[in-house]
């Protein structure tokens, strides 16, 4: 690379942003995120509370030009918030061309985007960044997978938009007996119930030796509704630590795949 | 007094409505000045003293009515001015898009009221239905006309042509979501810079190639609060920092169809908008700067 651009921590072009400004959007809970390039491609991570984690995943083959400098750290923290507003500058209608480039520590992030349709318009911008918080690390390798499903994306967001708003709280009992899955959400005055077995339309698989039961925080369960908006199917993995962790791929018309990944935390028993 | 107004046409008729439409986005009330030759609509701010009003619309009526009869106050007045709610009217005016005819006319009800029969076609049958709107006014004295003057204006800088009013509309709602001031740029290269600056983000939105109507430079810049950009010529560059809600209502004009817009800009002190119909309609917008 000999643009003078070498010598930055990490730059990155793609021809189109709107698939990464869909991805983010669906993860932009919070107003800001950590920013992180790793040679094999970029990740975003939210966190809500110490509950909730959410990152989007873009592998590197997604840029038509990616680098990153293998020798320094490539993380900081940046508003989310901005950072979709600018990727949309132009209107969802419009399909622009992205540029990206971070020289070093400290220095804003710098993108140039320019639509396809129109050649005498470019907008650029700067985002501050700020030396990121370390990240949770909820990936346990001593906690082992006790369930395991892949569900209907569209299907699964049409259950969670059925229960009752006012809920705080969700459990998911899986078993290996009918009804293998079944939702109980509890409010004020009711409690409600959900039957999902392995044979719904829904589920694309099932697996699941032990009977088990938790319980999250329905709103943190609802922070998932954007990214399933927007992906075919989700795969739901529960940990024997509890943590539940949701993975989706979004709907792309290109092969090129992005990905999303919450962590969610349980409930303890009181 | 006496008005009296027919308008057949469905083009003129549809742009009725949307220029009455936008006006009401921009304000609760506005005031119709009706004149021999045109119409006019004119916001002005309520506390507005020496200021221009926000927006200047002329209609001429020979291209809007198939019949326009008026007569104003006494042979020194020729004119009629009306204090009117503009959603009122936006309201009234919405089924005009599918109208085969309209008659506007001035009457006494309780109180004076702009009449509007609205004759909408019937989908099911040859036979049409009447609709009968009628709008209160005030009837602006004449001790008050002086307020709605003419805007008098000081020579702008440069007047730029503007990119399509659609593509600036998204880009000025993007920007209007982290900053609440949007700095407006145009150099006499034809090129035109929206630029908001915020603690957490510096976006600036460049357009070029555009036509450079006028340009009365060289800008003095001698007492600017340091916008150097070291490796341009500023003398050929004003600027205007403008409140971004008022800019974005101005561009959601773009629902008229227009075959020109200009933006005129004083530097740092205000900025005019003007859009241009076929059918020869003139809306002007004033924004006046922010100064700290």
């Amino acid at each position: 690379m000999d643009d003078g651009t070498s010598e930055y921590y990490f730059t990155a072009s793609m021809d189109t942003g709107k698939s990464l400004y869909s991805l983010l959007k669906a993860i932009q809970f919070q107003e800001c995120a950590v920013f992180s390039a790793m040679s094999e491609g970029l990740k975003l991570t939210v966190e809500e509370g110490k509950c909730v984690q959410a990152s989007a995943y873009i592998p590197a083959d997604n840029f038509t030009e990616y680098h990153v400098r293998t020798d320094v750290d490539v993380m900081f923290k940046i508003s989310i918030a901005v950072l979709t507003e600018c990727l949309n500058i132009f209107g969802a209608s419009e399909e622009s061309s992205l540029k990206m480039y971070y020289r070093s520590e400290g220095s804003p992030l710098l993108l140039v985007l320019q639509p396809q349709s129109v050649h005498n318009v470019m907008t650029d911008c700067e985002i501050s960044t700020q030396t990121a918080n370390s990240v949770l690390e909820l990936k346990d390798e001593d906690a082992s997978e006790v369930a395991k499903l892949v569900l209907k994306a569209t299907a699964f967001l049409g259950l969670l938009a059925d229960l009752e708003r006012s809920c705080d709280i969700i459990e998911l009992n899986l078993s290996p007996d009918h009804p293998n899955v079944s939702i109980i959400t509890y409010g004020m005055q009711d409690r409600s119930c959900i039957d999902v077995p392995k044979s719904a339309d829904m589920v694309e698989s099932f697996s699941c030796d032990q009977p088990v039961t938790l319980k999250y925080q329905l709103p943190h369960i609802r922070l998932i509704m954007k990214a399933l908006a927007i992906s075919s199917k989700v795969v739901l993995r529960c940990s024997s630590n509890g943590i539940l962790l949701l993975q989706l791929k979004l709907e792309k018309e290109d092969q090129r795949q992005m990905f999303s990944e919450f962590y969610i935390l349980p409930l303890l028993d009181d | 007094m006496k008005f009296r107004a027919v308008m057949i046409d469905t083009g003129p008729m549809r742009e009725f409505s949307n220029i009455v439409t936008t006006i009401s986005k921009l304000s609760k009330e506005c005031v119709m000045r009706l004149s021999d030759d045109k119409l006019y609509f004119i916001v002005s701010e309520d506390n507005s003293g020496p200021t221009p009003p926000v927006l200047w619309c002329e209609i001429p009526q020979d291209m809007f009515f198939s019949e326009y009869q008026m007569i104003g106050i006494d042979e020194d007045h020729k004119d009629i001015y009306l204090g009117v709610v503009s959603a009122n009217l936006a309201r009234s005016l919405m089924t005009l898009k599918s109208a085969k005819c309209l008659k506007i006319k001035l009457t006494k009800k309780q109180c004076p009221c702009l009449t509007l029969e609205i004759e909408m076609p019937s989908s099911t049958s040859q036979q049409t239905r009447q609709v009968t709107h009628d709008i209160p006014v005030i009837v602006v004295p004449r001790k008050l006309w002086s307020e709605f003057q003419e805007p008098r204006v000081p020579q702008p800088d440069i007047s730029i042509e503007l990119p399509t009013l659609k593509q600036l509309r998204t880009t000025v709602d993007r920007m209007r979501t982290m900053s609440p001031e949007i700095v407006i740029r145009a150099s006499s290269e034809g090129r035109l810079t929206l630029q908001i600056k915020t603690s957490m983000a510096k976006v600036s939105t460049r357009f070029k190639d555009l036509r450079v109507e006028a340009f009365e430079g060289p800008i003095d810049h001698s007492d600017s609060e340091t916008e150097s950009q070291t490796n341009e010529d500023m003398s050929n560059v004003c600027y205007c920092r403008v409140d971004a809600k008022k800019f974005s209502i101005f561009l959601s004009a773009d629902q008229i169809s227009h075959n020109q817009t200009m933006c005129s800009i004083v530097h740092k002190k205000l900025i005019i908008l003007c859009l241009q119909t076929e059918e020869n309609v003139k809306l002007q917008f004033f924004i006046t700067g922010i100064v700290y």
